[in-house]
This record gives C-alpha cells, structure tokens and sequence, in this order.
C-alpha cells in the first residue's frame, strides 16, 4: 500500500497548491483572470478533497494501527494529514456554499490568510510523509527552528485540548448566532 | 457586532493554532523513577576514537565530554555510628553525584551478524534490569539466540545450545573502561555478552569493601601512606578530591578496618577495593591510566589482539574487518541511563567508518585524526519491541535492512524516548487530532454562517 500512497498523495497536494493560487489570483485580481480562478476554483478544491480522502484512507492501510500510533513521525504525518483535509474540505464546502461572496469585504481576506495555513499545512504532511519514506529535507530544520522537534510527536495537553474543543464550539456559536439574526 | 463575528472568529482560529503550536509536546515526558523513567537533559553526546595496532597489541583511544569526572563509584559514609551506603545505582543520575564514568565498546567480528546491523539493539532483551517492565530478578544484556523465544528474559536455550553457541563464537566482547573501580589499576574490565552480560575468566579488578557481619568496611586508607583513613564528604561533594588525590583503595594505601579510630560524621571510604585482574578479564589495559582534564575524559585502552581466549574475546588480525559499538556513562549515571552509538565498522588497515592504522613500536602517536561519532540517549527500546507489529521497520529488520539506513542518531533518541510514554502519547495525540478538526469545524460554520449573514444583508 505504501506505493500507491505515495502516487496518491501528489493529486491532492497538486490539486491545494493549486487551489491556493488560484484563491490568491481571485483575491488580488477582480478582472477576468480572478473570475476565471474563481470558476476553476471548486474543482481544485473537491478533487483535492475526493483525491485527499482516498489517499488518507490508502495511507492507514500502509501500516498496521499499532505501528502507526506507535511511531512518531507516523503519528505526526497522520495528524498534520488529518487536519489537512479537514481544513480542505471546510474551503470546499465554504466555496461551494458561498460562490461569489466570498470575494467581498472581510472574507476576501480571511480566505487569502486560509489558503497560507493550508499551504503551510499541506507542505508540513508532504515533509513529514516524505521523511517516513527516507527522503529528508530543510524543512525539517526549519520546524525545529520555529519549534517543533518533528522526531516527537506533536500533541498537546489537556488544557489546550479543553481550550481547542471551546474555541471550536464558541465559533460555531458566533455562527449560529449569526446565521439567525439574519433569519430574523 | 455583526459585523465583527468573522474577524474574531479568525483570531480566535488563529489564535487557537498558536496556542496549540506554543504548548505541544508538554505534560507527559517527565521523570518517573517509580517506573524507572529518567530522562537526560541532553540527548547526544559527541564521542572521538582513534584506533591503532602494532604487530602484537591494539589500542583504542576515546575522548568525551563530561562536566565532572565520576572517579567514585558507591561510598560508604559514616554518620551517627553506623557507614551508611552512598552513590548507588538509580533511574537517571545520582543525585549525590557519585557513580563513576565509563566508557564501554562492544567488539565482533562477524559471528553475531545482526549486531553489524543493529548494534546494542540486538543486546536489549525483554526484562532487563533499568526497564519499566524489568524482571523480578536481575536480567543484563543478552543475545536474542540465547533464549527460545524473543521476549522471554527466562527461556533459556538448553546449556548445550549454549556452549555451541559460544564454540561458534556467538558472543560479543565488551571493553569496558570503569572511572572508579578498574581505572585506578590501569586496567578496564574485559567482558563479554552472550546468555548474560559476564566477565571473562579470571578475577576483576575490584571487590566489595564491605563486612555484613560487622557492618563495616573491610579495609580503610592507610593513614601512614595516604595521611588519612579516610576521605571526607564535604570535600568530595566540593570536588576536591580529584586523580591527582589517593582516592581509590588501591593495595598499596589498603590496611585493615579499625573500628576504634574514633570515626567521624562525613568520613568516607570506597565501597570498593581494587586489585590487580587476573586471567582473561585482565587482558584491556588502560596505559597512562584514563584522565579528566577540561571536561572532557581521554582514555586508552590496550589489548592484544591474539589473547588466546577466543571463548572470552574477538581475536582481531591485521587487515580484519570488524564491528564495534560504544557507549559512555557520566553525570553519575549507571545501568541503561548511558549514551550509545550505532554500529561502526572497524578495520585494521583497512578504509572503514573506524580504520585503525598500524605503527611500529610499543605505543602509537596519536595524531588528531579522530573519528567523530555521535551518541545517543537510547531510552527503553528493547529488540522484542523492535522485531513487533509496533514497529513499523519490523519488516525491514527481518530483511536486514541496517538501522543506519533509516535512522539517525538523534531521530532514534526522540523514537527511544517517546518509547518509554508512549500509550500517554497515543491518547493525548488522538485528542490532539480531535481537537483541531473540531476547531475547524468550528471555524467553517462561523465562517460560513457570518458570510451567508453578509449575502442575505
């Protein structure tokens, strides 16, 4: 399975670096070529998402759990997989919920700083996957640099697990409470 | 305030991940010495060897730092009346600082083949002493073929298997340099590792100095050679004893113990006594006796390469190529709290990762051509562990695939750390994972909701 992970991955790592440009081309351009990249946007981001899951589920099948949850840079290039396709799929479902509206006031902005983390994001799995495979670059070092000893697995304690789960829930909230002074 | 909801939403995403990235990796890896847990606060340590060999004899020389030099293994202290046992082996380092230094070198010469690929990995069996799951009785290094199952410490192969085993050569010879208990006579103590870890035949170069009928030492300093009868603890603890002092019981400065010399609080003797080594276990000298100057330890260690013990020791020829590992203990450290490298290759006269290279006469001349090899801290990795479905080089293990093909040093000493907490860490990286997708969801729906609110207004 290991093979064909590694020819799977390279679809939704293309297809959100791509996606992330083309978020970029839209937010610094309102002519045609931002409305082109706009158009072409959701197909980047859904065959990100399709090829990310088929890729994720192919990648736990590489190992047996125990290994995997046993080994740290499994474990990290697991995590940083997880919410890398969880934060892909948010700007699939956001682009396609939204459309054109995203390109207005605050959103403009919020969208352009979501595609730098996702880029962050999807290069930190792409290292760490390749490191699993005995390809070691720089980036490694520049982790350790910001921080992070990648040979250890990233977690964090409960505190920060509590404060993580609220923060989630308190948006949601904010949403909510958006959503329904709208409706009123 | 509608209009801010996504703007905080924003901070409080970005806020959540800085949080998450500034307080990673905290609350689990913290010393537990009920569970044998005791973590160095340096995780490498570089070590420097030169080898050479004449016609007769090889020679290592090694050299590492250490902030103190551990010349003291246990004392006995007096206090109140009674001697009272300091400096013995705990998790991690002691905390009266007393333990002494070593440097250690396993040595084969191609008759154990998984130690070519997996150094002292190969010799971590399950239940050895220092683990969390130690065995009730005292298991040392091993070798996987000595036992009938990988994982049982106590299923010994049969005494005949054994003694094949051994005529094959099926042993590791292990050199093993001690700051206080072989140093002091010039010499290290010649080992080996095969159903246990052993010395060879013969005597070592220490005893113990201690009368448990009595309760007291055997032996104290010979206050007419040495000046005193014993040492103090204040001056010890001061670091000012040091190799230029008398601070082992050597015979030359050993008399009998008089328990009317009118002992005071903090008078120290050696819980050790020394003696010339006997036999096979006498065969590594350590010319020049091993120093400490400028923190940093320099020793040299001599042998010959025929010791016509090839039962006890790796016989090593001109132009033979062989395999050796290394390992150094210090800042009052025993047991498997030591620093160890991964396998090297030795060759004599031969280009290899260690090439010792011949010279004529009696010593050599060092010149500063060191090989710089990098320790590691190991943590409790043992090799049941690593031939299981929780490793996942497992397979590659059974291919043979050598550990320096996928691991560095210092990756290996994050993995052996992470090894000792790990069902901590699996279930705080779940919630990890858990955590952030939920903060994600979060954030999607405020981030959608407010954007539909900007539309429908």
């Amino acid at each position: 399975m290991a093979a064909y992970h590694v020819v799977l991955v390279h679809f939704p790592i293309a297809l959100w670096l791509g996606a992330a440009l083309l978020i970029f081309l839209r937010v610094v351009n309102d002519g045609p070529m931002g409305h082109a990249a706009d158009r072409a946007l959701p197909v980047f981001l859904i065959l990100g998402v399709v090829f990310g899951a088929v890729a994720y589920t192919i990648g736990l099948m590489v190992w047996d759990w125990q290994a995997l949850s046993s080994t740290p840079m499994g474990r990290n290039h697991m995590l940083t997989a997880s919410w890398s396709l969880a934060y892909f799929a948010l700007l699939a479902i956001t682009r396609v919920i939204q459309g054109e509206a995203l390109w207005h006031g605050t959103a403009r902005f919020v969208m352009l700083i979501l595609s730098g983390v996702g880029v962050a994001l999807v290069g930190i799995t792409g290292t760490l996957g390749g490191h699993l495979v005995g390809n070691y670059t720089e980036v490694g070092d520049v982790l350790r640099w910001l921080g992070w000893e990648i040979y250890s697995t990233y977690y964090v304690p409960n505190l920060t697990v509590a404060l993580l789960i609220i923060l989630g829930v308190v948006m949601a909230g904010l949403g909510v409470m958006a959503g329904r002074k709208t409706a009123a | 305030m509608r209009k801010s909801i996504l703007p905080i939403a924003s901070l409080l995403f970005l806020g959540g991940l800085a949080v998450s990235w500034a307080t990673h990796g905290t609350s689990i890896v913290v010393n537990d010495p009920a569970r044998n847990i005791s973590i160095p606060d340096t995780l490498t340590v570089p070590l420097q060897v030169q080898a050479a060999y004449n016609d007769t004899t090889m020679f290592f020389r090694y050299r590492w730092p250490a902030a103190n030099p551990g010349i003291f293994h246990d004392v006995l202290v007096y206090q109140d009346g009674k001697w009272e046992r300091r400096g013995d082996g705990v998790p991690g380092s002691n905390p009266d600082g007393l333990h002494e230094d070593r440097v250690a070198m396993m040595l084969d010469d191609g008759s154990v083949p998984e130690f070519a690929r997996y150094g002292g990995y190969i010799t971590v069996g399950a239940g050895l002493a220092g683990l969390t799951d130690e065995a009730p009785e005292e298991v040392t290094k091993y070798l996987p073929a000595t036992r009938n199952r990988l994982g049982a410490w106590d299923d010994m192969a049969d005494e005949d298997v054994q003694a094949r085993l051994r005529e094959a050569g099926y042993f590791l010879d292990l050199w093993h340099w001690r700051g206080g208990r072989s140093n002091p006579m010039g010499y290290a103590d010649d080992q080996n590792v095969g159903i246990e870890r052993a010395g060879d035949d013969g005597r070592s170069a220490y005893g113990t100095n201690w009368n448990s009928d009595l309760s007291q030492p055997n032996v104290m300093f010979d206050k007419d050679t040495t000046g005193y009868a014993a040492l103090r603890w204040d001056d010890i603890m001061a670091g000012g004893v040091t190799q230029d002092e008398t601070y082992a019981l050597i015979p030359a400065v050993s008399v009998p113990f008089d328990p009317t010399l009118g002992w005071q609080n903090g008078d120290v003797i050696p819980r050790r006594t020394l003696r010339m080594p006997e036999g096979s276990r006498a065969d590594i000298a350590a010319p020049g006796k091993g120093r400490w100057v400028d923190g940093y330890w320099d020793v040299t260690l001599a042998r010959a390469l025929d010791t016509g013990a090839p039962q006890d020791d790796k016989i090593l020829n001109d132009l033979g190529m062989y395999d050796v590992a290394f390992a150094i203990h210090r800042n009052a450290t025993g047991g498997r709290w030591h620093y160890v490298s991964l396998p090297q290759r030795l060759g004599l006269g031969r280009d290899a990762d260690l090439t010792a290279v011949k010279f004529n006469g009696a010593r050599p001349q060092w010149a500063d051509a060191w090989t710089d090899i990098t320790l590691f801290y190991p943590g409790q990795v043992t090799w049941p562990l690593l031939n299981s479905a929780a490793h996942a080089g497992a397979d590659q293990i059974a291919e043979g695939v050598p550990v320096r093909f996928r691991h560095s040093p210092e990756q290996l000493t994050h993995y052996g750390i992470e090894v000792e907490f790990n069902n901590q860490i699996r279930r705080q990286w779940l919630l990890t994972i858990l955590a952030g997708v939920i903060l994600i969801a979060g954030f999607g729906i405020a981030l959608n909701q407010s954007i539909s609110r900007s539309k429908g207004a």
